[in-house]
């Protein structure tokens, strides 16, 4: 008796970790398919890159631009104005555009964007049941479908970050044009307090994310079940297991690199 | 293969319909025809709060840790790491609960509607409704927003009790720079009972916005179990861009002109 009301109260929990294994096991093969050979999936790949940058190129301008815009650039400078040190904003966004907002807003828009477009693809697949026909043809869906998503996410998500870095910092620029500052004091500390740790990890975390976005949308997709609800309800969990994880991997990954570069917090 | 200003382009198409179909649905609200089927309005509120309020503010607490551990760091690197309540009392009240709300809103709420109204078209309920006589728009749209209304203004304040304790936990257990009497007194200084209404207009505005375009994207969706999973997709995509610029104007309106720090006269 005790141990089934155990049992039922823990089901949450089992639930949280079988998902969690079965996507690792997902990444594990995904790597697995993709450095054996041979390598069927060239021309999908090309044309996942090119469907993933052409769908996220506008969202993610504009939002890295507002958001940017907003949160550091008025905030930061409508207090920095009081203290009379607007030329300080450039080191700020050090700290906020490129190792924070940076990759987590391309993550965000990527798994908006990129990542509910591939779960409602492979969701739809598996409702009309085309997976199962693949794997009767002899063709492996992980290899043939998976694959290419989730390198085509690797590699664009690392770009797409670059692209919101410039755009952030050319939010900074307006918000210091805004309160009529000349830009030299803005790029003086920009250039002053930015390390290429912060370029470089910027990059790979917003990887990691791609990846993470990339295997946790395949997985949903691939494993949809119930009709016209299921495919939009797969979509659902999918973009909040990823922006669950996406976050919580930020967080951990910022507190080990904090703590291990002690030169990201040195006085300059 | 999908052209380079596809997204800009359906965004311009859509629009205007998104407009005049969630005026529509808010005019049901105001003028109190959704109370006919209050009940039904109040089952909303439940499952929002019952499905959804534990994944909202485990995302809040994520964003509070985050919001303390990037200040913290900043604050060390001026060489002035007792002000990291600064940081988190801006970070935390002003930009990123309303951000934190927004995306995860998006991501359960939003497109959890889509989903649910997107199934039911498919199946032809939606046009039963309207043979039974129950105008559709009503009973699927308003008493969603009815209940969102209801609901999320109030998950919103409990957010802010748990960023609030994320950012504290982050700043004072995790880095400790600074003592959590000094902590304090910096972040409580730097915020007032009307940030937090701001803060608030942000949030359930962001919100309104994220209900209305879900409602839409499912009332119109079209095309078999596909066209439910693209139409999930597509409002994803618009909600992402809406919290982005709701939250930019929000700033704007409230704290561009004055920052509301209490420095100076």
């Amino acid at each position: 008796m005790a141990g089934q009301a155990l049992a039922r109260g823990l089901l949450p929990a089992k639930n949280v970790f079988e998902e969690v294994g079965v996507m690792v096991i997902l990444t594990v093969r995904t790597l697995v398919a993709a450095a054996r050979p041979p390598y069927p999936y060239g021309e999908e790949l090309v044309w996942q890159f090119l469907f993933v940058l052409k769908l996220s190129w506008f969202p993610l301008v504009i939002s890295t631009f507002a958001l940017n815009f907003g949160a550091p650039g008025l905030q930061a400078a409508g207090i920095l104005s009081l203290v009379g040190g607007l030329d300080r904003l450039g080191g700020f966004f050090v700290v906020i555009a490129i190792r924070w907002i940076g990759p987590v807003v391309t993550a965000v828009v990527v798994a908006g964007v990129a990542g509910t477009a591939i779960t409602a693809d492979l969701g739809a697949r598996k409702i009309r049941e085309e997976l199962d026909a693949l794997q009767v043809l002899g063709v492996d869906p992980v290899k043939n479908l998976v694959v290419p998503r989730f390198l085509a996410l690797i590699v664009i998500t690392g770009l797409l970050d670059v692209f919101a870095i410039v755009m952030g910092l050319t939010a900074g620029i307006a918000a210091e044009l805004l309160y009529h500052q000349s830009l030299g004091g803005f790029f003086a500390t920009l250039f002053t307090n930015a390390t290429i740790i912060d370029l470089w990890s910027s990059v790979m975390v917003c990887t990691m994310f791609g990846a993470i976005v990339a295997v946790v949308c395949s997985y949903k997709g691939m494993s949809a079940s119930g009709g016209a609800a299921g495919v939009g309800r797969a979509v659902n969990q999918a973009v909040v297991i990823s922006l669950m994880a996406v976050f919580f991997f930020q967080f951990v990954v910022s507190s080990i690199l904090f703590a291990t570069n002690p030169e990201l917090q040195a006085v300059r | 293969m999908i052209g380079w200003l596809e997204i800009p382009r359906s965004w311009l198409d859509s629009f205007g319909e998104i407009g005049s179909f969630g005026l529509r649905v808010a005019g049901q609200v105001y003028s109190g025809r959704v109370f006919k089927f209050f009940g039904e309005g109040v089952r909303q509120a439940g499952i929002l709060i019952f499905g959804s309020a534990l994944i909202i503010w485990a995302f809040c607490f994520i964003l509070g840790l985050q919001c303390g551990l990037q200040g913290a760091y900043f604050n060390r690197s001026i060489g002035a790491p007792s002000l990291a309540g600064l940081f988190s009392a801006y970070c935390d009240l002003r930009e990123g609960l309303p951000y934190a709300f927004g995306y995860i809103l998006a991501a359960k709420v939003g497109t959890g509607i889509v989903a649910e109204i997107g199934a039911m078209r498919i199946s032809d309920e939606i046009d039963a409704l309207e043979v039974m006589g129950i105008q559709p728009v009503t009973f699927l749209c308003a008493t969603r927003l009815l209940g969102a209304w209801i609901a999320l203004p109030f998950l919103y304040l409990m957010g802010i009790a748990i960023i609030y304790a994320a950012s504290y936990f982050s700043v004072v257990n995790q880095v400790g720079d600074v003592s959590s009497g000094g902590y304090l007194l910096i972040f409580w200084m730097y915020q007032s009972p009307t940030d937090l209404i701001f803060s608030l207009i942000k949030g359930v505005t962001m919100a309104t916005v994220i209900v209305l375009v879900g409602c839409y994207y499912g009332y119109t969706a079209s095309g078999g179990p596909v066209g439910v999973g693209t139409a999930t997709a597509k409002s994803m995509v618009f909600n992402i861009v809406a919290v982005h610029i709701l939250g930019m104007l929000g700033t704007l309106i409230f704290w561009g002109a004055n920052p509301r720090a209490p420095i100076g006269g």
